[in-house]
């Protein structure tokens, strides 16, 4: 079996309209992987940038995984939320990215988007807060019903990841 | 006898033992150099060459009065926070006045039960532990310029208030609160504990009473030899480092008899035994072995592989933009709003893909090279009035080499001439579609040679970003690099042993023949003679006899 070790950071999101952010963050995988040793999910804390446009997290991501083989390869799904001076948290964005398959460090902007409801929702959520949110999670990492939905951009996570890998040359695959 | 030159270097020495810092042990010899009533010593630039052999000035006894050669030279062997009592200290707790703190009534039980049993071993040497004041007053009072209005700073208050708390309370480690992560009113306490360092530290003091003869025991006199200090992760710093192969260090005393003094600091803390210290090896490597076995229990050993021949690529994705086609090949993303960034109006989509081609190598062929898949991609405008239009088509052919890569393809779509159908494209919607999204790169349907795209105008419109993390696998890469690495190993096995392995053998195949050759003579002339004389009239026959006998020589 072979081995993978992600280890880095989400550094922070810029673009974003509100401020005040926070993020929950997940890995999936296939059924061929296990996890272990490390969270598999997590939230950051919430930050309000005083200069600039950047809310800093440096949340840290530490994994070990082992695999039986390629498929489901891991993915980070990741929702970046908002909370105002009330306590309530309004949904900013939901994004995604794939750990990257090559070892080394590699940064990772993964771009955000949100549901949109009606004008009279939208409208709604300009003035009040609140706006529709998925029902179902994992239409963040899986493609099949996303034809469904009508979204709008939202801002850039980034993040930081260093990736080992172990093994997989005996396997014959190369990466 | 020339003395080795003076060692300058007073700088502190750092050490790091896991060891438990009480077996360590130091040794102190201590040596005038001068009597200040010969000799004036010359300043320091002039080392070694003008110190003159210093028999020719040991002064006659009966000049200055008998100097005992206890106050010439003295070596001590100091062990951790090992309390040497100084002259003074003896003086002042033997009155019993002059106790305050329960430290000192112990150290005049100390000094009383030195005192019945012979008096102390040491003279001018001496200690002073963590736990004397001396410690906590020269940390505080400790200049460090020449400045006469120098003062502790307020820092130096802080962390004289840190060591005084160290010493009630020795070995707390400063942990994490799990349950209050902001603590909005720090105490007094909180802020001494917070503010300044607070590695735990021992400190001990080597010191030297280097009064006159006969005058021992004046605060005056005391100079600080060695500065040792321990902290809790096994941190020993050494201030001035031990002397080792450097020369002595040298105290000047000041006053109206400037006297000379040497010193050298040795280590002579018994070494672990090397048994001791492969036991403590093996019981390390055990440990670290047992916790490998167990990940190693955790992670198996089977892997998926592929069928023997094929190539498979693995592709892992996510696309800001658009949709290729259906099934797992294919995937349609979610429709999103643009926003602006900078000039361009962007859409973000993440949409994950996961896609997975097996290449069998059938023929060996070798003109034929394998076609990297193709993704296309078709990017539409769906709005608000149900209009429904092209935006864009493109193509990009899938990186041949494994790792990460971000892809932007750039889309056209196909325009028609005239303004009415442009105009029917933005009130109406519904413009010229590819049939066939393959025409994009190279139609599924053509065959000959050359492709003609003349007649076809399209417009060029935005671009599509990718972003690809590709992994390939195949036993052909199994096999090569252990192969690689296999026959690396054997030629480095072989390579030392090649050559002299040939040589030896030829020279093994020389010897041989040689003496099959000589064998053969020697059985020659007998068969020659033998069977020529006996038999006259088979003197004609010697030659089959003589024939026979060589095959079964060589």
């Amino acid at each position: 079996m072979a081995e993978v070790h992600v280890i880095g950071q989400i550094l922070g999101a810029t673009g974003f309209s509100e401020s005040s952010l926070f993020c929950k963050w997940g890995i999936h995988t296939g059924a061929a992987w296990k996890l272990l040793s490390g969270v598999r999910e997590g939230q950051t804390q919430v930050d309000t940038p005083q200069v600039g446009d950047m809310a800093y997290w440096s949340h840290p991501i530490d994994l070990h995984f082992a695999t039986k083989g390629l498929q489901g390869w891991p993915r980070l799904h990741l929702q970046v939320w908002s909370q105002d001076s009330f306590g309530r948290c309004q949904l900013a964005g939901y994004g995604f990215c794939h750990v990257p398959s090559s070892p080394g460090t590699h940064q990772l902007d993964c771009p955000t988007w949100r549901p949109l409801g009606s004008w009279r929702e939208q409208l709604a959520r300009a003035f009040v807060g609140g706006g529709p949110q998925l029902l179902h999670g994992d239409a963040i990492y899986s493609g099949a019903d996303r034809y469904r939905l009508h979204t709008a951009a939202g801002g850039t996570v980034h993040l930081e990841l260093g990736l080992l890998l172990r093994h997989f040359d005996r396997y014959g695959v190369e990466c | 006898m020339a003395e080795a030159v003076w060692s300058t270097d007073t700088g502190e020495a750092v050490y790091r033992s896991r060891d438990p810092v009480r077996n360590l042990r130091l040794r102190v010899h201590l040596q005038r150099i001068t009597s200040s009533n010969f000799l004036h010593y010359q300043p320091a630039a002039q080392l070694g060459k003008d110190l003159i052999d210093l028999a020719t000035f040991r002064p006659p006894p009966t000049a200055s009065g008998h100097r005992p050669d206890e106050d010439e030279e003295e070596e001590v062997v100091i062990g951790w926070q090992e309390k040497l009592f100084s002259q003074f200290e003896v003086d002042l707790y033997q009155n019993e006045a002059a106790c305050q703190s329960p430290l000192d009534h112990q150290y005049r039980q100390e000094i009383l039960k030195l005192e019945n049993s012979g008096g102390r071993k040491n003279r001018r040497i001496f200690t002073y532990t963590d736990s004397d004041r001396y410690t906590n007053l020269e940390e505080h009072c400790q200049k460090m310029t020449t400045a006469a209005s120098e003062v502790p700073s307020f820092l130096v208050e802080r962390m004289a208030n840190v060591r005084r708390r160290r010493q009630d309370r020795r070995g707390m480690e400063g942990g994490i609160l799990k349950s209050r992560i902001v603590t909005w009113e720090p105490s007094e306490e909180f802020i001494r504990n917070s503010h300044v360092i607070n590695t735990p530290l021992q400190t001990m003091y080597i010191m030297a009473d280097l009064g006159p003869y006969g005058k021992l025991g004046y605060k005056k006199y005391e100079h600080v030899l060695c500065t040792l200090k321990v902290d809790s992760n096994g941190v020993i710093t050494v201030k001035p480092d031990f002397t080792g192969l450097k020369g002595p260090y040298r105290i000047e005393t000041e006053g109206e008899k400037q006297e000379l003094w040497k010193y050298t600091i040795d280590n002579v803390s018994s070494l672990a035994q090397p048994e001791e210290e492969e036991r403590e090896q093996r019981v390390f490597k055990d440990l670290y072995g047992r916790h490998k076995e167990y990940l190693n229990s955790l992670v198996g050993t089977d892997f998926e592989m592929t069928v023997p021949g094929a190539l498979r690529l693995f592709v892992n994705g996510e696309v800001d933009w658009s949709s290729p086609a259906f099934q797992q090949l294919s995937g349609i993303t979610q429709t999103c709003v643009t926003k602006s960034l900078g000039m361009d109006k962007v859409a973000y989509f993440s949409y994950p893909f996961t896609f997975e081609a097996s290449f069998l190598h059938e023929d060996e062929s070798a003109d034929a090279l394998p076609e990297w898949p193709v993704l296309y991609c078709e990017v539409l405008s769906l709005d608000f009035w149900q209009r429904y239009r092209v935006e864009g088509y493109g193509a990009v052919v899938l990186p041949a080499t494994p790792g990460s890569h971000t892809l932007t393809v750039s889309t056209w779509r196909p325009m028609e001439l005239g303004t009415v159908a442009e105009l029917r494209r933005f009130f109406i919607g519904g413009s010229l579609e590819l049939e066939d999204i393959s025409y994009v790169r190279i139609p599924g349907t053509f065959k000959g040679e050359r492709l003609s795209r003349f007649g076809l105008r399209t417009e060029t419109t935005g671009s599509v970003t990718f972003r690809l993390h590709c992994l390939q696998q195949s036993r052909a890469f199994m096999e090569s690099s252990s192969l690689r690495k296999r026959m690396r190993s054997v030629l480095d096995r072989l390579e030392g042993f090649s050559q002299q392995s040939s040589i030896h053998s030829v020279l093994e195949a020389f010897r041989r023949a040689r003496r099959r050759m000589q064998e053969a003579r020697e059985r020659l002339p007998q068969g020659l003679v033998g069977p020529s004389g006996a038999r006259s009239p088979s003197s004609l026959q010697p030659r089959p006899s003589v024939q026979e006998d060589k095959p079964s020589a060589i």
